[in-house]
């Protein structure tokens, strides 16, 4: 009996202790990050802006300038050899890093700051999320021709999403802006602490001044995305310029750029943190003589900037990162600038005039496009320091080709450091600057055209025109298209 | 023969004369093996009830009636004994020892002691002699190769480094597979530390720097035994931890008797084991030239002419034959040493006992200087008490650790840099020992040859950590002994960790126009290192409580029933605090103000409950048959609420034929079946199912940008989804298996062959970043292991000087993923540039994949306009990690007084990657890059891909050649991708002698003149030989910094060497 009472005890012990460990078992809620819940749209803004310019910055740019030919592989280092021959493959970190970052980490905090501030009715975060998201969604689908846009960032709700064609994302991503700028952005002003967090136009102080810039982006945005329809959907691009100037758009007369870096570990330039801080040696860029030639040329000022060093900049050719036997001038080649405070370029001033002049040549019978393109060259040069030598006249031709190629060369020539992934696309949208079959070390090589590097592995002439589905994609999302080389051109390309 | 006629007279005579008289019979009782006097052993008078024990010096004292006819003597690890009595009174015996004793008892789940023959699953005990043969510093190394099932392995060769062990296979994708450590009935942290912070962020320092994993902190002089208990049947009372199943430790505990002194000391020497083999033909340079400051091998023909070597300093340069150095890599080493001592003193009396240990290890490794050191002391103290029923016994254990230890892996570039990886980069005929004088002119920072590396033996004296560790374990253990058939008892556990931590690396840069500084040969100026240096802290808690009621009763005669039943609460977690700034100002001061930049910091803290409820019964009938019934039921805090109960039941079966049945005829004298089916259940980790923001840290590829960013604090949507409906994972186990033995326990084989698969783990999976994450946690797949374990003893010669022992372990384990989740046909699990280590279905866990050559339909290479192989647009398989089998052979000679053992352990199949043979092959110093005497050649069998205007695509010969100036890029993972990886995924293989020891007893009367009642002398060598297949010239593959579990199996980046010792050690009992 005494036993039984004492299993009894035993029973009861363990129940009690059951019952009071269900309380005891709410612990599950983690000490070390807030709950998704607790996200404001003054953390996740910044957040997304800093994701986004991360990889147009920096790896992106990288490539993108490699593949513009403003530098080229070092023959004594080998980080970059597989961009260089243009055998960037599925599984490349090169491809799966940005794709990741620029989804997971920007789209998903826009997105979240989009609801979020849908939810409050706060259209200032509403706009500049919209239009960030939509510069994004510009990059990937640049670079990737399609890629999920209807069903994507749904987290668990949709694990394979379909990929949408590159049009449809750009005619709904123009939708978005155009609803966004339909809100009333403008009667509750940012406070002082909001505008800290806008990276892009904050320093301008007021959020008056704030709000009109991102107007002013909005719509040189769109204008991007018109101009890039050219090829593909020449009605259409046409229109929607049109429709621009009719509605009396402002257009970005300033830099958008993200101008907060600091020389500072983890907190610089992502170019410069990448290639310079991070790398086992600085000195994987070297200059490539397509460009250093093409400045030569026209003895350009800009060489000292962009090299440290005056024309004619010691160089090697694109791509020959095997030839060093053969070339020992090779050693002398200098690196590329690109400091830890240099700011990322979203779109320049430069870079919006000379889509005002390629507007106005195609459009308007060539009026007013000297001026503009004039005014992108003093833009180009006032933004590394210089004063424009006005050693590129326009040539104001009747043939639009040639006002274009003018055009699109003096931009590429300004998309220099962080910028250099945009002078990839708009090659690819123009044709400019010009390829050639010849070899930088041939005779009869025209400075400055774009040679086919000597251990690419594409065949003579395909230059590479996109990226290749990445692998993190590609081995998740059955949705995923089949996979094409990267010399296919996307849907706007030439 | 004439000594039994005479027996036989007596009792023959004796047996007439006997009334039923009593008289007294006196004796004592000695081993054997050391003439010592054994406590404790149980004397019978056969045929009744009588009998008695032993007392501590072995003494003992019986009446008996005068109708006996003879007494049995048993003891556990002996043999039993009987013997006639005759007309004696005075019967002194000495008792063989033997470990396949039948009665032998092992620790079984709970702590709870049974005896071997109940169990219905296979079960391996090693006793302290077995594991301490060759001085081991951590307890797990002394069983490698000595038991079936397990694969243990020491990852790394530094002093005080991790072990690896993993019980029938790898089932867990994401989770832990290294076995629960349970020391006396309570489970200790095992973690290794380092390993707390995110990957990327500071504090993330567990592939680079190695200070072992928790288990490795138990004085292996302290173990009394080790018990595995590899199955679900056998482990699953001890919950969700378990699944990978548990070692049991049992410790020493004092004995009733005199004050006992044990003393051990041992001292022995460390060499490096394996080294990579070099090339000899080729010599510094790059592209067949002799450019001074490339970091390679990839130069002109060593062609012995004395020449000038390395960096020219004001306009001196060194001059040195154009050979290769024999012995380069192995003469960059030091020999080390390592100094193991315990002391214990134990004793008691009939209810009080005690035992206090203190145990002292000094190991400097096999780096030059005192760099790499581990220095532990454990100070431990158990005691027990008896008042009436009730049973009073506590432990308590301190580890005071302090380590040293060199980065391996990759250094992060621009802060420092690591020993191996710049080693790895010395030239073939550059002599490595000279680079050791780092602040000679030549060698120093300015100076040094390479602006591509720096100087190895500068960042072994000037970068560094360190590491110090105090630990507090113990448990306080009451048992009640309610009624002779129920007792109760009550455990509380706990175990607790203050790790403090420090690492630096040294500022410094070449000075401009130096030769390191860009006044070399091809103008390139190395990176700075602007030094950094990291604090950290870590401090992990474990508290476990446990209450259990014992039954034991027999039910009528044939039955009888051993059952408990019990409730368990556990607590655990840790706190972390790692805070570092890059950028020294001042050189040589390493405090974390001295920056210009702001410190960074990352701090993470874990708390995870579970409580337990658990049963188990073991019937037995006629003590021959004995049926087990177990289950237990969990509630743990990191599952979500409506699922966090989970129930997993068991049950085995053992039947002793031998018992049964009389088999004696078939000279079998034990033979035993059995058969168990059994599930443990397993929860995750903390966290995991409410969604969270993260510090926004956006990656860079290479780098990363972190908020705060100009005064502006950043929170991102986490990559990792969360999921609020989780389950527990299931593992469901069967196993069958058998012992027998025959000619009287001379031959046994025990054979076991088990089934398992785990559903529903918890890992976050990949995902397609489109949906606005990186990966999820879900319950995902199905993973198999199946396996074969024999186990075969054997005693061919035994005899009064000579015995000879032996054991031959075999082991066969089958893994397979059975499912992955939705989506996916491959999980990475780890990876190395282009190489990955994936989960593929149908394929066992853990398959190397990597870049593989295009090929075109007649299966020819596709190469492209440059000559070098293009790539297939998916990587291809290079193999599994997966082993084919493992081996082990003990074997153990006994001459009077002296024994030699040894013990092989040989491990078949499997393949790993290696980052050592990465950059071999990349600077040209491996051995597989003397192809073709690296003259210009074309792909053999290659073709070029041409496309027809029509579209068609045909293939044509190849005639464009791999220039000679350009072979060094076919090997490394750029040009020659498609096929670099050949020579950087190797054979997994290896043979070694784990140990080889000679001990030589000294005679009683020679230890009795130092006082000792037994003293012993070894001579051991522990991993001394290693024999490695031809296709692994590089490094031995049980070493790995990639962790102690599944990831490490993918192998190694740039860790150090294996290491061998040879010592000397003195054992003293007084």
């Amino acid at each position: 009996m005494k036993n039984i009472l004492r299993k009894t005890q035993v029973l009861a012990f363990s129940t009690l202790l059951i019952v009071t460990s269900c309380k005891k078992l709410d612990i599950n809620e983690s000490p070390n990050n807030p709950g998704v819940e607790s996200a404001t749209v003054e953390t996740l803004f910044p957040s997304a802006v800093i994701s986004t310019v991360s990889r147009t910055g920096g790896d992106l740019s990288i490539i993108g300038g490699i593949w513009s030919q403003f530098w080229t592989q070092n023959n004594n280092s080998s980080q970059f050899r597989t961009v260089d021959s243009y055998d960037v493959q599925a599984t490349s970190n090169f491809i799966n890093g940005p794709y990741s970052e620029l989804f997971a980490g920007a789209l998903t905090d826009y997105q979240l700051g989009i609801t979020k501030s849908v939810a409050a009715q706060d259209w200032r975060y509403n706009l500049m999320n919209t239009v960030m998201k939509a510069y994004t969604y510009q990059v990937l689908v640049d670079l990737f021709d399609k890629v999920p846009y209807t069903e994507a960032l749904k987290a668990g709700g949709n694990l394979q999403p379909k990929f949408d064609d590159g049009y449809t994302i750009y005619t709904s991503l123009i939708a978005e802006i155009n609803a966004a700028l339909a809100k009333d952005y403008k009667t509750n002003p940012l406070t002082a602490a909001q505008i800290k967090t806008d990276f892009v136009f904050g320093k301008k102080g007021t959020s008056a001044d704030v709000m009109a810039s991102w107007e002013k982006f909005a719509n040189t945005l769109k204008l991007k995305m018109y101009l890039r329809m050219v090829n593909a959907k020449p009605n259409e691009a046409q229109a929607g310029i049109l429709k621009l100037y009719q509605d009396g758009a402002k257009f970005l007369d300033e830099d958008a750029e993200v101008n907060i870096f600091t020389d500072v570990p983890n907190k610089s330039n992502p170019f410069y943190e990448y290639n310079f801080r991070r790398l086992n040696t600085p000195d994987n860029l070297k200059a490539s003589t397509t460009f250093t030639s093409w400045l030569n040329l026209h003895n350009d000022p800009r060489a000292e900037v962009y090299f440290g060093a005056p024309n004619p900049v010691p160089s090697i050719n694109q791509g020959d990162y095997l030839g060093g036997a053969e070339h020992p001038e090779y050693n002398d080649a200098v690196n590329v600038v690109v400091n830890a405070t240099d700011a990322v370029p979203i779109i320049s001033k430069a870079e919006s005039y000379f889509m005002q002049a390629e507007s106005r040549a195609r459009y308007f019978g060539g009026a007013g496009a000297k001026e503009l393109y004039d005014l992108g060259l003093d833009a180009a040069f006032a933004k590394v320091g210089l004063t424009n030598p006005a050693i590129y006249p326009y040539p104001a031709s009747t043939n639009i080709e040639v006002n274009i190629e003018a055009i699109i060369v003096q931009k590429w020539a300004s998309l220099f450091g962080s910028h250099a992934l945009e002078a990839f696309f708009e090659q690819n949208r123009t044709g400019y600057p010009k390829t050639t079959t010849l070899y930088s070390t041939a005779t009869g090589y025209v400075p400055g055209q774009l040679v086919y590097t000597p251990n690419g592995v594409t065949g003579a002439g395909n230059f590479p025109r996109r990226f290749v589905y990445p692998d993190f994609e590609k081995s998740r999302n059955s949705n995923t298209p089949a996979q094409v080389p990267i010399y296919t051109k996307v849907w706007w390309g030439k | 023969m004439k000594k039994l006629l005479q027996s036989l007279f007596m009792l023959m005579l004796f047996a007439v004369s006997a009334n039923a008289q009593e008289r007294t019979i006196t004796g004592t009782v000695t081993a054997q093996d050391d003439k010592l006097p054994i406590p404790g052993v149980s004397i019978k008078v056969l045929g009744t009830t009588l009998g008695t024990s032993t007392d501590p010096n072995g003494k003992y004292s019986l009446k008996v009636p005068s109708t006996a006819k003879s007494i049995e003597f048993s003891s556990i690890g002996f043999t039993t004994l009987t013997r006639e009595i005759g007309t004696l009174t005075v019967i002194n015996v000495a008792l063989s020892s033997d470990s396949k004793q039948l009665g032998e008892v092992v620790v079984t789940a709970l702590g709870v002691s049974r005896e071997k023959k109940t169990l219905g699953y296979s079960s391996t005990q090693v006793g302290s002699d077995e594991i301490n043969r060759g001085a081991p510093t951590n307890a797990v190394a002394g069983l490698q190769g000595k038991v079936a099932g397990v694969d243990i392995s020491t990852t790394s060769g530094s002093p005080g480094g991790s072990s690896k062990v993993i019980l029938r296979g790898f089932s867990s994708v994401g989770g832990n597979n290294q076995p629960l450590y349970v020391i006396d009935g309570v489970p200790i942290n095992n973690s290794r530390p380092g390993g707390t912070s995110a990957p990327g962020t500071v504090g993330d320092v567990s592939e680079n720097y190695d200070f072992g994993n928790g288990a490795n902190d138990i004085n292996p002089n302290d173990i009394e035994t080790i018990s595995i208990l590899k199955g679900a049947a056998a482990s699953s009372l001890y919950g969700s931890r378990a699944s990978s199943g548990v070692i049991l430790i049992t410790t020493k505990k004092g004995k009733a008797g005199a004050l006992k002194i044990d003393l051990s000391s041992a001292a022995s020497f460390t060499n490096v084991a394996i080294v990579p083999s070099i090339q000899d033909q080729y010599g510094q340079g790059w592209s067949k030239q002799n450019w001074l400051a490339e970091n390679g091998s990839w130069g002109p023909k060593l062609d012995g002419m004395t020449r000038p070597w390395g960096s020219i300093v004001n306009g001196d340069q060194e001059m040195k034959p154009f050979v290769a150095i024999k012995d380069n890599f192995r003469d960059a080493f030091d020999t080390g040493q390592e100094y193991n001592n315990s002391l214990a003193l134990s004793g008691g009396n009939e209810t009080s006992t005690f035992h206090l240990s203190y145990g002292n290890i000094y190991s400097n490794g096999i780096l030059p200087g005192a760099n790499d050191v581990y220095k532990r002391n454990n100070l431990s103290l158990s005691g027990s008490t008896k008042y009436k029923g009730l049973t009073v016994s506590a432990s308590a254990n301190y580890v005071g650790k302090n380590t040293r230890a060199v980065q391996t892996g990759q250094a992060v570039s621009g802060i420092g840099s690591s020993f191996y990886e710049d080693l790895l980069q010395i030239p073939v005929d550059y002599p490595f020992t000279n680079f050791k004088d780092y602040n000679n002119k030549f060698y120093n920072v300015d100076n040094y040859f390479s602006p591509f590396s720096q100087n190895p033996y500068y960042s072994i004296y000037e970068n560094g950590s360190r590491f110090k560790s105090d630990r507090f374990y113990g448990n306080v253990d009451v048992k009640y002994k309610a009624t002779d058939w129920l007792s109760f008892q009550f455990q509380q556990g706990a175990d607790l960790t203050n790790n403090a931590s420090k690492f630096w690396n040294a500022k410094n840069n070449p000075a401009i126009g130096s030769w390191a500084g860009g006044g070399n040969d091809e103008g390139y100026t190395r990176q700075e290192s602007v030094g950094n240096v990291i604090e950290g802290s870590e401090r992990y808690f474990e508290y476990d409580s446990k209450l259990n009621a014992l039954f034991n009763k027999k039910i009528g005669t044939d039955f009888d029933i051993n059952a408990l039943i019990g409730v368990n609460y556990n607590d655990r977690g840790y706190r972390s605090l790692y805070t570092g700034v890059e950028n020294l100002a001042i050189p040589g001061f390493y405090q974390i103000n001295n920056s210009a930049n702001d410190p960074t910091s990352t701090s993470a803290e874990t708390e995870r409950r579970l409580f337990g409820a658990y049963a188990s019964a073991t019937l037995g009938y006629k003590n021959y048959a004995f049926l087990t019934l177990n289950a237990r039921n969990d509630w743990s805090s990191t599952l979500p609420a409506n699922n966090r109960s989970f129930f997993y039941p068991g049950a085995n079966l053992a039947v002793v034929l031998s018992d049964a049945l009389d088999l004696s005829s078939a000279k079998i004298s034990f033979l035993k079946v059995r058969a168990a089916v059994g599930q443990t259940g397993s929860d995750t980790d903390p966290y995991r199912i409410f969604n969270t923001l993260s510090r926004t840290s956006a990656a860079l590829g290479f780098g990363n940008i972190i908020f705060p960013i100009a005064g502006v604090p950043g929170y991102s949507v986490s990559d990792v989804l969360n999921n609020p409906d989780l389950r527990p994972e299931i593992s469901t186990e069967t196993e069958f298996g058998g012992e027998i033995r025959f000619f009287n326990n001379r031959l046994g084989l025990d054979v076991s062959y088990y089934n398992r698969v785990t559903k529903d783990q918890i890992i976050p999976v990949v995902t397609a970043p489109s949906s606005g994450v990186t990966s999820r946690v879900v319950n995902f797949g199905k993973v198999r292991n199946r396996g074969v374990e024999i186990a075969l003893t054997g005693t061919p010669v035994k005899n009064e000087n000579f015995t000879w022992d032996i054991g031959y372990t075999f082991t066969r384990n089958r893994n397979v993923v059975l499912e992955l989740p939705d989506g996916l046909d491959k999980l990475i699990l780890n990876s190395a540039y282009d190489a990955q280590f994936v989960a593929r279905v149908g394929q066992p866990l853990g398959v190397l994949e990597a870049p593989i050559p295009k090929y075109d339909p007649q299966g020819r290479i596709v190469v492209g306009s440059n000559g070098f192989p293009l790539l297939d647009d998916n990587n291809g398989s290079y193999g599994t990690s997966q082993r084919d089998f493992i081996m082990g052979l003990t074997n153990s000679f006994k001459f009077k007084e002296f024994t030699l053992g040894f013990t092989l352990d040989y491990r078949k199949g499997g393949v790993f990657y290696s980052g050592t043979a990465d950059l071999l092959n990349f600077v040209g110093n491996d051995i597989k890059t003397l192809y073709n005497d690296r003259r210009t050649f074309i792909i053999p069998n290659s073709v070029v891909q041409v496309t027809n205007p029509g579209g068609g695509v045909t293939y044509v010969e190849n005639t464009t050649p791999i220039t000679e100036g350009n072979v060094n890029a076919l090997y490394y993972t750029n040009n020659g991708k498609a096929v670099a990886y050949q020579n950087r995924i190797l054979d997994k293989t290896f043979l070694k002698v784990r140990d080889i020891t000679l001990s030589y007893s000294l005679p009683k009367s020679v230890a009795q003149k130092i006082r000792a009642d037994k003293a012993t002398l070894t001579v051991y060598g522990r991993n001394l030989i290693t024999w490695l297949p031809k296709e692994n010239r590089t490094i031995d593959p049980e070493v790995s910094n990639f962790g102690n579990d599944l990831t490490s199996e993918f192998g190694e980046f740039r860790t150090g060497p294996s290491v061998r010792n040879v010592g000397l050690s003195l054992n003293l009992t007084f």
